[in-house]
């Protein structure tokens, strides 16, 4: 059957009647079977041209039928930043009827948000600039706030069930723009809001993409223990088959977890051949304590890492790898309790650094301090006396493995 | 033109409006040097919610997230310190230790104190 807009504006009185929320989406969907029908019934249609349709179903679903027309058409004449207009005018529409009522919509509200943000990044790929998705997170922030704002609806039907949806979508698009400071607002905006459901009632979904985002702005803040926090229970959380969405948790987090001691496992790499083929030399280095080949893994792999923004918690990871070295020269001594610092200094020539004498001592210095190894270092003897029970812990049994 | 049309000449990317279901499963998901990008954005999930048994949770048996193997999560290894000193750069930092060693104060004991006690 062929859907013309008549019969079109019907199925949209239909939905809207019967209040069926995801039948709703289904309509608005711009990849939806009945879009092509109604490419093919208007020849460069305009707001003008199908002005007739005014009036008939309640208004703004026959503004939104109008307007869901004009974007498909752009869409299909490959203009996305026509499209962009018109899909902003959709959901501006759609707002004015979101805020009168209960969450029922929120299926259709996901899909035209989706799709708003999703015709905004063609639209700026095509002009070489952030001005529509900008425009999408302003956009999305209004809608935000009726989400979070509805104080009648019963708590099954609040519309408070699309703050996280709407959050991620905005989240999105600044990281799109790399305009990330700019969520602060929206973060405060949810902690000033008690009454929203706690994150775990929401589906994974929305849990894991909120969680996704704060720890990868977390991270980016260097505050990397809540960056892991959040991060390990996006990784946990995720569905084991968004393999996509898993590699970019893990590519924030499996540095974090090296930091502070627990390697990713030759199963977890494994299962992510990307991240292994980067990750994979620096985890191989710090088991075999080479740091040679930490420092070739640290050159070859400079660009991908500063790109990621993981390089500087690699440089960090490379004492990992100098304790490595330190304990051996322990086990060479027979796990003595005194090691003369020039042993160390040795150990360091053998790999390739030439340092003063100076250097090593507080390199080892560093490593009492950060817990990496457990003694003191008699100065004037220019000695290392170690701990007689576990002069080198675990790197996992840090308290604070973080501490710069 | 028809919308198929479009959206198979423009060749969207993996986060563009996508006309046609079909045009995102000829996409080749290949391990490749530039599989891994700055700008790959989150996505979208195809399904809104889940249980455990699709997540990584179902293979911990009750381990906490994270744990690593000391903790029954196999997923990370919080133990890779070995004691094994026979291979070859450790016989050579052993020649290079011994030869450093020699005619210096740093060998023999209670040079300079007592160990400390924890």
């Amino acid at each position: 059957m062929v859907v013309r807009l008549a019969d079109y504006l019907v199925m949209l009185a239909e939905a809207i009647g019967d209040r069926q929320g995801p039948h709703l989406a289904y309509l608005l969907r711009p990849t939806s079977s009945h879009a092509k029908d109604l490419i093919k019934e208007f020849r460069n249609p305009s707001k003008e041209s199908l002005a007739g349709y005014e009036g008939y179903i309640e208004s703004p679903w026959d503004e939104i039928a109008i307007s869901y027309v004009l974007v498909i058409n752009s869409v299909a004449r490959n203009d996305p930043v026509h499209a962009f207009k018109e899909q902003s005018q959709l959901v501006h529409a759609f707002h004015r009827f979101f805020t009168t009522d209960t969450g029922w919509t929120l299926p259709a509200l996901f899909a035209i948000c989706r799709d708003l943000r999703d015709i905004a990044h063609d639209a700026d790929v095509s002009t070489q600039k952030t001005d529509c998705m900008e425009e999408a997170a302003r956009i999305l922030s209004k809608l935000f706030t009726s989400c979070v704002t509805d104080r009648t609806s019963p708590v099954a039907e609040s519309r408070k069930w699309g703050v996280y949806y709407v959050v991620g979508l905005i989240m999105k698009c600044y990281f799109r723009v790399k305009r990330i400071a700019l969520s602060r607002s929206i973060l405060r905006a949810l902690e000033a809001n008690p009454d929203i459901p706690p994150l775990s009632s929401y589906p994974r979904a929305h849990q894991v993409t909120h969680r996704y985002y704060i720890g990868a702005i977390n991270f980016l803040n260097e505050d990397f223990e809540k960056a892991e926090q959040e991060l390990t229970l996006a990784f946990y959380n995720c569905h084991v088959e968004a393999q996509a969405n898993r590699q970019r948790i893990l590519a924030y987090l499996i540095p974090l977890r090296i930091l502070r001691g627990h390697l990713p496992s030759q199963e977890l790499l494994d299962r992510f051949p990307d991240l292994k083929e980067v990750y994979g030399p620096f985890v191989e280095a710090i088991r075999k304590a080479d740091i040679k080949a930490y420092d070739v893994a640290l050159y070859e792999w400079e660009k991908k890492l500063l790109e990621l923004n993981v390089w500087l918690v690699f440089e960090r990871a490379r004492e990992l790898v100098m304790r490595g070295l330190f304990r051996r020269v322990w086990v060479l001594s027979e796990k003595g309790t005194r090691i003369p610092i020039h042993m160390f200094h040795c150990a360091l020539r053998v790999v390739g650094m030439r340092l003063d004498v100076e250097e090593v001592e507080c390199f080892v210095a560093n490593m009492i301090y950060k817990g990496l190894i457990k003694g003191y270092i008699s100065h004037e003897r220019q000695m290392v006396v170690l701990a007689q029970n576990g002069a080198f812990p675990r790197v996992a049994d840090r308290k604070n493995p973080y501490v710069v | 033109m028809s919308a198929a049309d479009s959206a198979s000449s423009s060749k969207p990317s993996q986060n563009s409006l996508k006309l046609d279901e079909k045009t995102s499963e000829q996409k080749p998901q290949q391990s490749q040097l530039s599989g891994l990008e700055d700008d790959d954005e989150f996505e979208e999930f195809a399904v809104q919610d889940w249980d455990d048994s699709q997540t990584d949770l179902a293979h911990l048996g009750g381990a906490a997230p994270g744990a690593a193997k000391s903790g029954g999560d196999r997923l990370w290894e919080d133990n890779w310190d070995d004691d094994d000193v026979e291979d070859p750069f450790s016989a050579q930092l052993r020649a290079e230790l011994v030869k450093t060693g020699q005619g210096t104060t740093g060998v023999g004991p209670n040079v300079a104190g007592e160990p400390m006690q924890v």
